[in-house]
């Protein structure tokens, strides 16, 4: 097979189809919601963070096996390269959410209403942090820091392919990873603090940027398998073996067990110290989205370690395909754990206790009554809203893949990467 | 006590382990019985080659660390709901999350400890045991491949030295080894 991807036109209709779902169920979900849209812009924000962190995690990924002198992922290194920039399309698309801290056509974030702050200590406390500035700084300035990175790394990668085979450039996206990677490690942490954890505007947790980040990972790893999957059976990538299946395999359990582990420790603090201001955040989910506080666990952790601990596991196309359908549905349900609950009490608390599907959902809440789709369990709306930002992250990915040969044919680790397998009994098909 | 017969062994030393991989492949096709073959470390491939089945020590493990879990999950359960309870902090005395963290060390440990005292014993190694080594130099660079030649007649001898020197070993020695 040739050596450069075509986007053919029948995905891309079919993914702009995805696309007007995903939109149709955002504008019914706006057209049906209560006054504050609530439930509309937290499926926004979900959506946004979740595809966005996954394009930050493939550049993270990207730099960090550069600097390790990783060989084995240089054959499809370009998948990477083309998820990265996604980065922009994320930094467009949390521009209304920038928007709205400012002006308060949504009500996201209790630190960004004045007159919340102006009534309480903690609020107070935290607002050289918590404040539109800051929030502008980390969803702009950062996320265009990390595309600019991305997008260095990328043109050298293509300068490469032209080049004489020479490690200049092979040097250059060195330097870029190493500048990168402490960056990236500080100021995700601040766009995770801003984007997500500052939804519970009382609460803090100094684990949180961590256990979100791990899910990002995971996620970034899961869909990698995914594509990577998907673009053999098309016929691209004929020489991909199980061996670089197996060790993606690694990576998806390995840092499942890592996001568990984060969870774990997060929780079993709080959950030992029982400090009211902390404890609430846990105790919310518990008791008031108790199916899918423990689905979350199982999924994202009971399945990916039962099913991938042995090593022929990590070998085969379907039972990798199934773990990481299921791990990035898992790490979607985490998110929506991350953002709907505080959310969901923001916006009790400005509403009073006035009349609407969100003030009802969130007295419901507090005394165990109703359950309302949308805010207690993922809804059909947001579902379809899921499938319409995945559809637009695959059709920007596949139309950044097709815009570059597949195969980096001057990467000094090239070689070893297509020498990556080991001998018989383990075949190489998969 | 019984006289023993020493095992007298012939062995060509090879300086790389893609050479070594060669010359296994070349005494398959002559139909040499090689005793062993001596590596500084795992070489790819080189298992298979000599027909040996995949180790059941990741089994065991597994099987360790399941007994691991369930003895620190069941002591701690037994001791704080059923010996001496007691509360900590408020909490119930059956605690599942404070369990947790020696629920994990104690499934490491043990399946860390069963997997090493089991290689000890399958392999007959352990502290105390004297075995006796072929070459010192297949702990540092050099891989060895190994023919037990009690029963070899000298001109059987002379063509298997020849056949290892053929196959690129830098040389070739032989060795008296308590059997």
């Amino acid at each position: 097979m040739d050596n450069t991807f075509k986007f053919e036109s029948k995905q891309k209709t079919f993914l702009l189809g995805g696309m007007a779902l995903g939109l149709l169920c955002l504008a019914i979900t706006f057209l049906t919601d209560d006054s504050l849209h609530t439930r509309f812009w937290t499926n926004y924000l979900h959506n946004v963070t979740f595809f966005t962190g996954i394009s930050f995690m493939s550049m993270f990924i990207l730099s960090a096996f550069l600097i390790a002198w990783a060989g084995w992922y240089t054959y499809f290194k370009r998948v990477w390269e083309a998820m990265t920039q996604f980065m922009i399309v994320g930094l467009v698309l949390m521009l209304p959410v920038v928007a709205g801290v400012w002006l308060g056509f949504h009500r996201l974030y209790h630190w960004a209403d004045a007159d919340s702050v102006a009534g309480d200590e903690i609020l107070q406390w935290k607002s050289s942090f918590l404040n539109p500035t800051t929030f502008t700084i980390a969803s702009v300035l950062i996320v265009a820091i990390w595309y600019f990175f991305a997008n260095a790394f990328r043109k050298s990668s293509l300068a490469e392919d032209q080049g004489d085979g020479s490690y200049d450039q092979n040097k250059r996206q060195t330097v870029l990873a190493s500048i990168f990677l402490p960056i990236a490690g500080f100021s995700s942490a601040a766009v995770i603090w801003q984007w997500i954890m500052s939804i519970d505007a009382h609460w803090y947790s100094t684990l949180f940027a961590w256990y979100c980040g791990a899910s990002w990972f995971v996620s970034a790893i899961a869909i990698t398998i995914l594509l990577l999957i998907y673009l053999r059976g098309k016929g691209y990538y004929s020489d991909l073996n199980a061996s670089h299946l197996h060790d993606l395999g690694k990576y998806l359990f390995a840092f499942s067990i890592f996001w568990t582990y984060l969870w774990f420790s997060q929780f079993m603090l709080i959950w030992y110290a029982n400090v009211g201001e902390e404890t609430v955040y846990f105790q919310t989910r518990r008791d008031e989205y108790p199916a899918l506080f423990f689905l979350n666990l199982g999924i994202n952790f009971l399945i990916p370690f039962f099913v991938l601990m042995r090593n022929d596991t990590k070998r085969k196309a379907g039972t990798m395909a199934f773990v990481a359908g299921i791990v990035i549905l898992g790490h979607w349900i985490d998110y929506f754990l991350m953002i709907k609950p505080g959310a969901l009490h923001t916006a009790h608390e400005l509403m009073g206790h006035a009349h609407s599907a969100t003030a009802d959902a969130a007295h419901a809440g507090e005394h165990h009554s109703t359950i309302l789709a949308g805010f207690h369990y993922p809804g059909l709306l947001e579902l379809g809203t899921m499938l319409g930002f995945l559809s637009l992250f695959l059709y920007v990915f596949f139309n950044q893949l097709a815009k570059a040969p597949l195969i980096a044919k001057n990467d000094p680790y090239l070689e070893e990467s297509l020498a990556h397998h080991i001998e018989p009994p383990y075949t190489d098909t998969f | 006590m019984a006289a023993t017969v020493n095992k007298e062994v012939l062995y060509g030393v090879y300086d790389d382990e893609e050479i070594l991989l060669d010359a296994i492949k070349e005494a398959k096709r002559a139909h040499l019985e090689i005793w062993d073959v001596f590596s500084p470390f795992p070489v790819h491939g080189l298992d298979p080659l000599l027909g040996l089945s995949e180790s059941r020590l990741h089994i065991a493990g597994f099987i360790y660390g399941a007994i691991g879990t369930l003895t620190a999950f069941l002591f701690m359960t037994w001791v704080f709901t059923r010996d001496w309870p007691m509360i900590f902090g408020g909490k119930p005395y059956w605690s599942v999350p404070s369990f947790i963290p020696i629920t994990f060390e104690l499934t490491v440990l043990f399946a860390a400890v069963g997997m090493v005292v089991s290689f000890y014993i399958v392999n007959g190694q352990g502290p105390g045991v004297n075995n006796a080594i072929l070459d010192e130099r297949i702990t540092d660079d050099k891989f060895i491949i190994a023919f037990s030649v009690n029963n070899y007649s000298e001109e059987e001898k002379e063509k298997l030295s020849q056949f290892l020197s053929g196959t690129g070993a830098s040389e070739v020695l032989t060795k008296e080894m308590p059997a």
